[in-house]
């Protein structure tokens, strides 16, 4: 892992064409400004991670379960 | 083709209803997907796994129980799927289900992208913002007014 240090205002590129900006460091949060084109995905890593997680949880359903629903008056 | 599945045992399932995710479901094992529908009633289907007998999600249309849920596919993966206009994708959602109706959550916030001209899907990051992934899935008012067996069910594939 490559890590650098940055003050609030500078920049990184990964590539030609996606550039990240610090743009506010209070305490422990960190606020980045992301410019990429759109065919890049961006999103916080938490979220993908919980998609897994309800993917994960989803497929311990039983077949009684999903016909709940239906018996239920 | 013949599946193998710890659920509904031998399943007979047509090869054009297999859905290719050859990013796979994140968490999940397997490429290659089935939908079955649980009952021509139930507004419920089964993704399963064609490799791995016990892999099955339950998804649903979203729009059976959220009528202006809006979904932007992020421009990776319409290009990866070969989708020219995105409102021609086939979109479901998983199903997190419960022993009891009011626990039921959908995941509104990474929905499953169908080509269904090309049988191949993926699942994305909405990039509607603002959807959960455990979204409850019945509201109270539904739960006491709810007929939940009257939904429209496409079906591409059944279980025998």
């Amino acid at each position: 892992m490559l890590v650098i240090t940055r003050k609030t205002g500078e920049r990184i590129c990964l590539g030609d064409d996606i550039t990240i900006t610090v743009l506010e460091v209070v305490g422990s949060t960190v606020r980045l400004g992301i410019d990429a084109p759109a065919e890049i995905p961006v999103f916080r890593h938490e979220l993908w991670e919980a998609v897994k997680e309800e993917n994960r949880a989803a497929a311990d359903a039983s077949v009684s379960q999903l016909k709940a629903p239906e018996d239920t008056p | 083709m013949h599946v193998n599945s710890t659920r509904f045992g031998e399943i007979e399932i047509r090869e054009d209803a297999v859905i290719s995710f050859p990013e796979g479901l994140p968490g999940l094992d397997g490429e290659q997907w089935a939908l079955i529908a649980s009952s021509e009633e139930s507004p419920f289907f089964w993704l399963h796994a064609v490799d791995h007998p016990a892999v099955a999600v339950p998804v649903t249309s979203p729009w059976l129980f959220f009528s202006d849920y809006e979904v932007s596919v992020p421009e990776d993966a319409a290009n990866a799927l070969g989708l020219d206009d995105p409102n021609d994708a086939y979109i479901v959602c998983v199903v997190r289900a419960s022993d009891e109706i009011r626990d039921f959550t959908i995941n509104l916030a990474g929905p499953l992208v169908i080509n269904a001209a090309t049988r191949t899907g993926r699942q994305v990051i909405n990039a509607a913002g603002g959807y959960a992934v455990r979204h409850p899935l019945f509201s109270e008012v539904e739960l006491n007014e709810v007929q939940p067996s009257s939904a429209p069910v496409p079906v591409t594939a059944a279980a025998e």
